[in-house]
This record gives structure tokens, C-alpha cells and sequence, in this order.
């Protein structure tokens, strides 16, 4: 295999939990809940499968366990948010803390189980939902009721009820959404490495978000942004160890190139994209 | 509904009561870790040493957190600021020791800490990029730069691969009390300090009154005067600059050295510290001295077999209990 | 002829306040029926239990005499009741079409050009034309307001509740609007119009009920009654109209000329505005929202940067000066949005007192703030206007919004002003309320000051300013000299027809 075709798929490989999580956000922020909770529901979703999977020792039930935690997570948030009326990002953080907190918990407690490999689909059907979903995400925005609604809530939530919708009932629906695609995220991520580690997600649901709102909160400008992070992070791979103008740069300072490339993209590009109007509005 | 808010009760019930399903899960008796928790962070005068040493760093980060909270703006960077400032601090402190080593060193780490979280201000300000990305984003590039750096350039000659040498004695911090196994160094009593600078500067001057303006209502306090781009990079560097500082602190007092490793997530905890720490900056202090408690606390318990993810389940939970509480609806007129 | 809407002994509280007591009021079927009455007079209440927005305390709902009780406005919507609220439910980032369809759809899929084709013969059948794929951001606020007809018409509304529809509508479009009700009413339809302005109720409707500290005064033919008997109804005494103080302007305060800036769009809002005002001088500017009016306002305090012009101020060049120095310098601000812009409600009286003088030496000592100072400041700023309050250190949320109006206005007043630009001053504010204001600004200008008073109603600037700017597509005019006072002249001005 050439280098440019190792590279090719490892972009694909990469960028696909990224491309899964990141239109998980998209309909949460649509909806106009923030939601920094994506790498939470990520790293249950995983966890949960991993465990589930390993117990009964079946694909399917682990994949099915898996999309169930990232509902029941990605809940949560909407229950912390609109029941309770908890600023998005501290119950997002919050939720980030319990998830790290809560799989640390349980795969320590059921430590019998975790040197088995988990039971898990091919990584294509994986790479083929994602494409699917952003079309089906494209097109429902734009020609279905369901999607319009989504667009009025998030934009402008006291409107909408005026127009006699149900902002609340709304959202909750979106997050259900978002959960089933950030846990496919996480248990895509779980299939890839076949056994579950702490803190497996190493920040990627972050990364998704960078990614949306890079996509101006768009599906196809959005898995465009994935794969140019999921090239930045194969890149990291490749050039590891790899001596550039004689300076012999260490395997660690290639880690910090996906991170300063998000950067450097939202210094330059954000100001032209427009947010959700009604993003973190009760 | 009433002002207690029975939803906010039963919230904290069902959550609380969630985790101590789970210690019961792995067969340990809520009670029991509870008392192991109290026992493992207050029960002994070196349990007391470790509890304030932990929260010195907790107080300065929280402190930190808590003054870009007021101006509106979530730095999650704390971790990655104090990681840079506490980094620089070693490399000067190594060149230059003795006593101007050591106030360089923390002038030195407490700007490495504001240029830091600069790009955050300037990005939230100029482009209306999220500060959340943004320092996430920041701090993951200072976990791989410090690796990088300690694995490299200042990889210490001795011991470990991935440590600095070890600063020299005379540029430590000293201690102000000792009474061993308990030490109390200068470090606890600058924190204290600053703490009461930050209160006074918010409540009392014209800058502090517009910083929290900025925070409140931006639009509002455009209208007002406030030139909400400056304050908003100001709130960053400064928060970057007294994370940096907890950092180069941390280096002088306790660690003097720096490692992989370096920080136990000071910077997270400090997140849950300052939303703890509500509208006044003394409220940093119990915050920062309770989840002091509570790392130290868990460690102990670990020894009951509890996983370390427990820390990270109590922390989730007393941030959401504590802002259910307080972001709980009030009955307005208009 | 039958009733379409029947309501009987609506009761409706808050609490212990009573918005509504016991308030009959029927409507028939293919009339236009104003409801009038002060702020608070209940006009609003009594519209939202009809669209089952509020669930009354006590009373009966009869539509065609059937009795109908209400669990929300998706209920009021199925039996054919519409409602448009004064600042519309259009939601700016969405198209013409999205919004006209939303919560009524249909189906589960969208068919743009069936949809299109529908709403084409609805907005034909009222003479309108639309850009259906447009966003509705880029509507003017009569467009807005025809598509909120449309909307209505989507949803087969019969019975059309229309909250102060001409609040945002010049003089033309307003009687454009009214031929519009009518046309609707000799179809079949009901039409329910809330105002204030009692010129379009003599002019326009058929029947009219006022209501006054919710209840009802009167129910009449709008042919039996008069203007001057409607306002004594609404106000409960006579009204007195104050001859407007004769203008004796002294130096000039503040200088525009060609001012050019962009709004939040980038377009250019305000296009070359050249006016002065005089010390001593209140000065009207009149004009449709949506003219510049807000980009004026923040270029001249300066939170909009000014990208051609000249703005000097008490004889200094302030083109590039920041806000708060201009604050400094003795402007004062009573912005458009006093909830966006005005007041930071989880703050106390004492601080928002503060908010906008921060910086001025009374309160202020080098870096430090006084807060001694501040309370004392606090104090005068809530007894000037009477602001009712349960302390001055709660928080600015306790008070109902009149208050926080009269709050806000007072504090504008306060530190020696030299210059005041009072945007909408009296917003929310009863009869007296804005005639202590407005007299409070006349003060302020007989010690020295200058003001400058936005406003969309063309009565409320004719009966309180000396001289009246009109401002309509970025521009500023002048009326020719004689028709300074002639509401017909200005009105044309406002519209671009002169």
C-alpha cells in the first residue's frame, strides 16, 4: 500500500465517529440546546457497548445497548436543560465529568470481562450510515415538517410556541436524535479498537463540535470539516518520527496538530457563520 | 412553586442516591465510604496536610475560572494554562535559582499562563468563536507540547524519562507553619490573598463593575459604555494568568519539578469549583477547600476497592445539583 | 346578526391582581371591532384568552354561541381563531414560505411548489405579492404585516385578532391595511383590532369596546361617538392637550453631517443624515421602525462605528470618540429594547442605576467606585418617576416592566446630562406617566440639555416636541418651514412621498 492510500483510508477511518458525533450536534444545536455533551454520550455509548457485548457476547445487542446509553445521556442533558434550567455548558461539563466518571466506575467493577474482545459490526456499515445520515439530515431540515419545526425552535423558541408548537417537546425529540448518532459515534469508536479504554474518546466529541460549527451548522459543510480533521489526525499519524528541515520534532508535538489546525480554522473562518439565533435560549 | 423547589429535591435525592446504589453495587456500604471519604481527608494531620495542599491549587484555578465566569465567558483552558505557566516556571527556576530565580519564575509562568488563554479573548472577541472550543482545543496542544518538551528539550538527566531535574532548594517556597507530619507552606496564604484582591477588585472598582456587566448583560453593558471586546480579552488573559500562576505555585511549593502527569485535572475541578463559589469571589474558598477534600477523600477510598471514577461521579453531580438549585425559576412580574 | 364571538364575565387574575373583572364582550360576524383602552387596561388579556393563550379564572367562551373552553392556542387555531401579536411571530431566519406554513403544514413531507401555489392565490386574492424563498428578515414591517395576514388566511382564520397592527406602519400603510380588514370582513370574516390610536377607530371600524383597569366602560357605534368622547372614555377624565413649550433653543449640542453606517447587515442603515439640535431644544424623530432610526441612535452615543460623516458634540469633533467617553461628556441613552439593552435584571436597583455612568466622578475615584455614591444615586434615580420598588438592593427583575421604563428613564435624567437621546421614552407607560416623563425631559432641556426623541407614533412627538426630524430610508429630513406641526406633510415625509 502506498503512503497516499494508507492515508486516504486513515482519514476515512478517523473522520468517521467524527462525522457521526458531529450530526449528532447538529441536531441538538439546531434545536438550540449547546451541546458539549456529545463527548459524554460518546464515551457511554462506547462503554456500555463494550461491556453489553462482552456479557452476551452478540453484535447486535451491544450495538442496540450502546445507541440506548447515548439516548438515555443525551437526555439528560435535555432534562438538566429544560426541566431544570441548567446553563448548556455546565450541565455539559457535568455530564462529561459523570460520564468519565461513571465508565471508569463500571468497567473497574465488572473488571472480569475486559480482556475479551468486543463483538462488533464491520467498520463500512458504519462508514455507509454516516453518509447516509448527513443526506437524510440534509434533506429533512429542508423538506420535512419535522425539520422545519427543529428550525423555528432553535432560532426563535417564543415564536415558535406562539405559532403552537411545543419548543420543550421539540427539543427532547432532537436529543433523542442526537443521542442515537453520538452513540453510534461512540460505538464506532469502541468497534475500531475492539476493547474499551479509559476516557477512550480522548476529546473527539470536542472535535465534532469544532467541526459543525466550521460547517456552519450545515451537514455536508460539516462532514467536510470532519474529513479535513480526520486528514489533519493521519497526517499526525504519518508523520510521526518523520524529520522535517533537519529538527527531529517528537511524537507528542505531532499529537497537537489536529487541536491547533481547529484553532487556527476558527480564528480565521467563524466570523462568517451564523449560529442557531435561538442557541442556549430557555 | 415553592422556594425550596421540590423538583430541584428530588433531583438531588435520585442522584445521590444513584451513587450510593453503585457502592452497594461493588459492595461497599454508603455509609462506610462516606465516614472512609471524611476519615481519608480530615482524619489525620497528614490526611490535613494532603487536603490543603491539594486545595491551594484548586483555590488559584478556581479563582481563576471563577473571574471569566463573572465576565461571561467558560475558560475550561485552567488545565492547559496552569499546565504552560507551571512548565515555563520550571524552565526558569532550573536556569536562575535563589530568590530572584524563584519571583521571575512565577512572573515568567503567570504571563505564560495569560498569553496562553490569550487567543481564546481574541478569537470569542474578534470572531465569535466559543471560548469552550477553543481552550479545549488549547489545552490539548499544552498536554502534548508538555509531554513533548519534558520527553525533549528539558528532559531532566536523572530518573525518570518523562520528568524535568528537580528545581534548586533555594528557590522553593518555604513553609509557614510545620508541625510533621504537617506542613503548611506560603502557598495556601497567597492564595487567601489573592482571593481577597479579586473580591475587593470586583466589587470596588470601575473595572470590576464592568467586567461583571459584560458578563450579565453584553448588550446591555455595550450600551453602557463598556467596550465588551477589551473586557472580554482581558477576562481570558487574566484568567490565564492566575491559572499559569497556581501553576508556577505548584511547581515552587510542592512539586519543583514538572512531569507528565503534572496536574490531577486541577483545571476541570476548578470549573465545579468556581460554579460552587456563586456571585462573590469568597466563595472560592469553601469550594476550592471541598473539593479538596473530596480528591484527597476518594483517593483513600480507593483503597476500599472503589474505582477512581467515583471523584468524577460526585463532581458531575454536586455541579448539577448545586446549579439546578440556583438557576431554579423565580416568579418574575413581567 | 349573530355573534361570532361571545364572552361573559371574563374574570382573569395574576396572582392577587385582577387583569380582567368580570368583562363582557361579543363581536359580530363580519364586522371590524376595535378593542381600545390605556396599557394595561386588559386589552391584551382579554385577546389571549379568546386565543387560548390564557386560561381565564372564571367566564364563558361562546364562538357561533357555542360554548368553548380553551386548553391552549393550538385549540383556539382548529376552530378557526388567529391572532397576530404586535411584534409578529415571524421568525427572521426562516423563509416567507417556512414561516407561513409553520404549525400548519399539512403532511409530513414538504411540498415547496404545491404550497407555493396555494400561498400565490391567497396573497393575490388580498393583492399581495411575496418572494416566497426569501428570508424573512429582509421584510419591511408592512410586508411583515401582510404576511401575517396570509397567515391567517393559511390557516382558514375566521375570527382574526390583529394586537396594535399598525404600531410599526406608516400613515399610508395603515390605511392600506385597514382597506385590507375590510375587504377580509366583507368576506365573511371577523376582525378583532387592538389599538391605541383613536383616529383609525373613528376612521375604520364599525364598533368599538373600551376597557379601562380591566374592566369594560363602554361598548358603542363607532358613528355615535366621537374622538374627544372616546379619549375621555379610554383616560376616565377629560383630556388636556399641553400647548407645546415655545422653542428657544440656545447653542448648538450636537452637530450629524452626512453620517454613513452600516447596520447589522452591512448595508448602509443610515445614509447621510445631516440634522443639529439646539440647547433647550426637544427634538421628534419621526419615522417607520426599520429607517435607521436604531443605527442613528448608536452611531450618535457610539456603539456603531461611523464610516463617513461628521459628528461633533457640544463644539468638540466626536466622529471617532468611544461610548463611554461620550457618556462622559454628558450623553445619555434610553435605548429601543429596555430588557436587551437597559437593564440587567438579575442586578440590583442600586447597580443598575450605575449601568451607563460608571465612570462619571461622582461615583466614581480614580479606579474606585463609590458605592455610598452609587446608593444615594439609586435613591433619586427610583423617586424621580415613583418608580414602585420592595428595596433598592433586590433585584431589577422584581419590578414590572412600566418600572423598569420609568427607572430607565430617570436614570438618563440624572448626572447633568447635556445631551439625551430617548429612544420609544415612554414605552409602557399610561397617560401620566408619559407626561410626567416627557416633562421631566423638557426640565432637563430649560437647565441646558438638548434631547432627541424616537418614537413610531406621529401624535405622541407632535404633542410633546418643539420640532419633529423625519427619518425614512436613512435619510433625515426636514419639514418645510410651516408645516412643522402638519401631520399629513410629515406623514408623507415618513414615506418617501415628498
Amino acid at each position: 500500500m502506498t503512503e497516499v492510500e494508507q492515508l486516504l483510508i486513515n482519514t476515512i477511518v478517523l473522520s468517521a465517529p467524527l462525522v457521526l458525533a458531529a450530526l449528532g450536534g447538529l441536531i441538538s444545536e439546531r434545536s438550540g440546546v449547546i451541546n458539549i455533551a456529545l463527548e459524554g454520550v460518546m464515551l457511554t455509548a462506547a462503554c456500555i457497548t463494550a461491556i453489553v457485548g462482552v456479557a452476551t457476547g452478540s453484535a447486535v445487542i451491544g450495538l442496540a445497548a450502546g445507541i440506548g446509553a447515548g439516548i438515555v445521556i443525551s437526555l439528560l442533558h435535555a432534562l438538566f436543560t429544560q426541566a431544570f434550567s441548567i446553563d448548556h455548558i455546565v450541565s455539559g461539563m457535568a455530564i462529561n465529568a459523570l460520564a468519565i466518571g461513571g465508565t471508569n466506575f463500571m468497567t473497574k467493577a465488572l473488571s472480569e470481562h475486559s480482556q475479551e474482545r468486543v463483538p462488533v459490526y464491520p467498520n463500512w456499515a458504519y462508514y455507509t450510515l454516516a453518509l447516509a445520515a448527513t443526506f437524510w439530515i440534509g434533506f429533512y431540515l429542508k423538506h420535512t415538517r419535522g425539520g422545519l419545526h427543529l428550525l423555528a425552535v432553535g432560532n426563535d423558541p417564543d415564536k415558535s410556541r406562539q405559532m403552537g408548537l411545543d419548543p420543550i417537546k421539540v427539543r427532547y425529540l432532537a436529543l433523542v436524535g442526537s443521542g442515537v448518532l453520538a452513540g453510534l459515534a461512540g460505538v464506532l469508536i469502541v468497534s475500531n479498537a475492539q476493547s474499551f479504554s479509559d476516557q477512550m474518546t480522548a476529546g473527539r466529541g470536542f472535535i465534532a463540535l469544532a467541526a459543525l460549527i466550521l460547517g456552519g451548522w450545515r451537514p455536508w459543510p460539516a462532514l467536510g470539516a470532519c474529513l479535513l480533521f480526520g486528514l489533519f489526525s493521519a497526517l499526525q499519524l504519518q508523520m510521526q518520527g518523520t524529520r522535517i528541515m533537519g529538527a527531529d520534532i517528537p511524537y507528542d508535538a505531532w499529537k497537537a496538530l489536529p487541536y491547533l489546525v481547529t484553532i487556527i480554522a476558527l480564528a480565521g473562518f467563524l466570523g462568517r457563520n451564523r449560529a442557531p439565533a435561538g442557541l442556549g435560549k430557555p | 412553586m415553592n422556594s425550596l423547589g421540590w423538583k430541584q429535591i428530588v433531583l438531588a435525592l435520585v442522584a445521590f442516591g444513584c451513587i450510593a446504589l453503585a457502592l452497594v453495587g461493588i459492595g461497599v456500604m454508603p455509609f462506610d465510604a462516606l465516614s472512609e471519604l471524611i476519615r481519608g481527608s480530615l482524619g489525620t494531620k497528614n490526611n490535613w496536610n494532603e487536603t490543603l495542599k491539594h486545595t491551594t491549587p484548586l483555590l488559584i484555578t478556581g479563582l481563576a475560572v471563577f473571574i471569566a465566569l463573572r465576565a461571561g465567558l467558560f475558560n475550561i483552558g485552567a488545565e492547559g494554562q496552569l499546565l504552560v505557566g507551571a512548565l515555563v516556571a520550571t524552565a526558569v527556576a532550573l536556569k536562575m535559582p535563589g530568590l530572584v530565580g524563584a519571583v521571575l519564575s512565577v512572573m515568567a509562568g503567570t504571563i505564560a499562563g495569560g498569553l496562553w488563554a490569550l487567543p481564546a479573548g481574541l478569537i470569542k472577541a474578534y470572531r465569535n468563536g466559543h471560548e469552550v472550543i477553543t481552550t479545549i482545543m488549547l489545552n490539548n496542544i499544552a498536554a502534548a507540547l508538555a509531554i513533548g518538551l519534558v520527553a525533549g528539550p528539558l528532559r531532566g538527566g536523572t530518573g525518570l524519562s518523562t520528568s524535568t531535574d528537580v528545581i534548586s532548594e533555594s528557590s522553593w517556597l518555604p513553609n509557614v507553619y510545620q508541625d510533621l507530619p504537617f506542613r503548611l507552606s506560603l502557598a495556601l496564604p497567597i492564595a487567601i490573598l489573592l482571593v481577597w484582591v479579586i473580591a475587593v477588585w470586583i466589587k470596588k472598582t470601575v473595572a470590576g463593575f464592568e467586567l461583571c456587566a459584560t458578563g450579565a448583560n453584553p448588550k446591555a453593558a455595550e450600551t453602557a459604555g463598556v467596550e465588551i471586546k477589551r473586557v472580554t480579552v482581558r477576562a481570558m488573559t487574566i484568567s490565564g494568568a492566575l491559572a499559569g500562576l497556581a501553576g508556577a505555585i505548584q511547581v515552587l511549593a510542592y512539586e519543583h519539578n514538572f512531569y507528565a502527569g503534572f496536574s490531577s485535572g486541577f483545571g476541570f475541578d476548578a470549573l465545579g469549583v468556581a460554579l460552587l463559589a456563586g456571585a462573590s469571589a469568597w466563595g472560592v474558598l469553601p469550594a476550592a477547600f471541598a473539593f479538596g477534600a473530596l480528591a484527597k477523600g476518594t483517593t483513600s477510598l480507593q483503597a476500599l476497592g472503589v474505582p477512581k471514577g467515583l471523584s468524577g461521579l460526585l463532581l458531575g453531580t454536586i455541579i448539577i445539583v448545586f446549579a439546578a438549585y440556583r438557576y431554579r425559576k423565580v416568579k418574575s412580574h413581567d | 346578526m349573530t355573534p361570532a364571538v361571545r364572552m361573559t364575565g371574563i374574570t382573569h387574575r395574576f396572582g392577587a391582581l385582577a387583569a380582567l373583572e368580570d368583562v363582557d364582550f361579543e363581536v359580530a360576524v363580519g364586522s371590524v371591532h376595535a378593542l381600545v383602552g390605556e396599557n394595561g387596561a386588559g386589552k391584551t388579556t382579554l385577546m389571549r384568552v379568546l386565543y387560548g393563550a390564557l386560561q381565564p379564572t372564571e367566564g364563558a367562551l361562546f364562538v357561533d354561541e357555542i360554548e368553548r373552553r380553551w386548553r391552549n392556542s393550538a385549540d383556539a387555531i382548529s376552530h378557526h381563531i388567529g391572532m397576530v401579536s404586535q411584534h409578529y411571530s415571524i421568525i427572521h431566519e426562516l423563509t416567507c414560505l417556512q414561516n407561513l406554513v409553520l404549525g400548519a403544514e399539512g403532511s409530513f413531507l414538504l411540498p415547496a411548489d404545491e404550497m407555493k401555489k396555494r400561498a400565490d392565490h391567497l396573497a393575490a386574492k388580498m393583492g399581495f405579492e411575496f418572494d416566497w424563498d426569501a428570508e424573512a428578515s429582509g421584510l419591511s414591517p408592512s410586508a411583515a404585516q401582510k404576511l401575517e395576514i396570509v397567515k391567517l388566511l393559511w390557516r382558514d382564520s375566521r375570527i382574526m385578532i390583529l394586537d396594535e397592527p399598525t404600531a410599526m406602519l406608516s400613515p399610508v400603510d395603515s390605511d392600506a391595511l385597514y382597506i385590507s380588514l375590510k375587504q377580509l370582513a366583507s368576506e365573511g370574516a371577523t376582525v378583532i383590532v387592538v389599538t391605541h390610536r383613536i383616529p383609525e377607530v373613528v376612521q375604520h371600524c364599525e364598533r368599538v369596546t373600551i376597557l379601562r383597569g380591566g374592566k369594560k366602560v363602554a361598548d358603542l357605534r363607532v358613528s355615535e361617538t366621537s374622538a374627544e368622547l372616546l379619549a375621555e372614555l379610554i383616560v376616565g377624565h377629560a383630556v388636556t392637550r399641553p400647548a407645546p413649550t415655545a422653542p428657544n433653543p440656545g447653542a448648538a449640542v450636537i452637530e450629524a453631517q452626512d453620517l454613513v453606517v452600516r447596520g447589522a447587515r452591512k448595508d448602509h442603515a443610515l445614509k447621510g443624515a445631516t440634522f443639529t439640535i439646539h440647547s433647550g431644544e426637544v427634538v421628534g424623530l419621526a419615522g417607520v421602525d426599520g429607517n435607521g432610526q436604531r443605527e442613528l441612535f448608536h452611531a450618535l452615543i457610539g456603539t456603531l462605528p461611523i464610516e463617513s460623516g461628521r459628528l461633533v458634540f457640544a463644539g468638540d469633533e466626536i466622529t471617532t470618540t468611544r461610548a463611554c467617553t461620550r457618556l462622559m461628556e454628558g450623553m445619555r441613552l434610553i435605548p429601543e429594547d429596555r430588557h436587551e439593552e437597559g437593564v440587567i435584571q438579575d442586578w440590583s436597583l442600586v447597580d443598575n442605576a450605575t449601568l451607563g455612568l460608571q465612570r462619571i466622578p461622582p461615583l466614581t475615584n480614580g479606579p474606585w467606585s463609590d458605592l455610598v455614591a452609587r446608593r444615594s444615586l439609586a435613591q433619586r434615580v427610583a423617586d424621580r418617576f415613583k418608580t414602585k420598588h420592595s428595596g433598592l438592593y433586590k433585584s431589577m427583575r422584581s419590578l414590572s416592566g412600566g418600572n423598569q421604563q420609568r427607572f430607565v428613564a430617570a436614570r438618563a435624567l440624572e448626572l447633568d446630562p447635556k445631551l439625551i437621546l430617548a429612544f420609544q421614552p415612554t414605552r409602557g407607560l399610561d397617560v401620566d406617566g408619559t407626561a410626567q416623563v416627557y416633562a421631566e425631559i423638557r426640565n432637563a432641556c430649560r437647565n441646558g440639555a438638548a434631547a432627541l426623541v424616537a418614537s413610531f407614533d406621529l401624535d405622541e412627538l407632535l404633542e410633546n416636541c418643539d420640532r419633529t426630524l423625519v427619518i425614512n430610508n436613512g435619510r433625515v429630513f426636514e419639514p418645510l418651514t410651516g408645516q412643522e406641526r402638519d401631520r399629513q406633510a410629515i406623514g408623507q415625509l415618513m414615506v418617501g412621498a415628498k
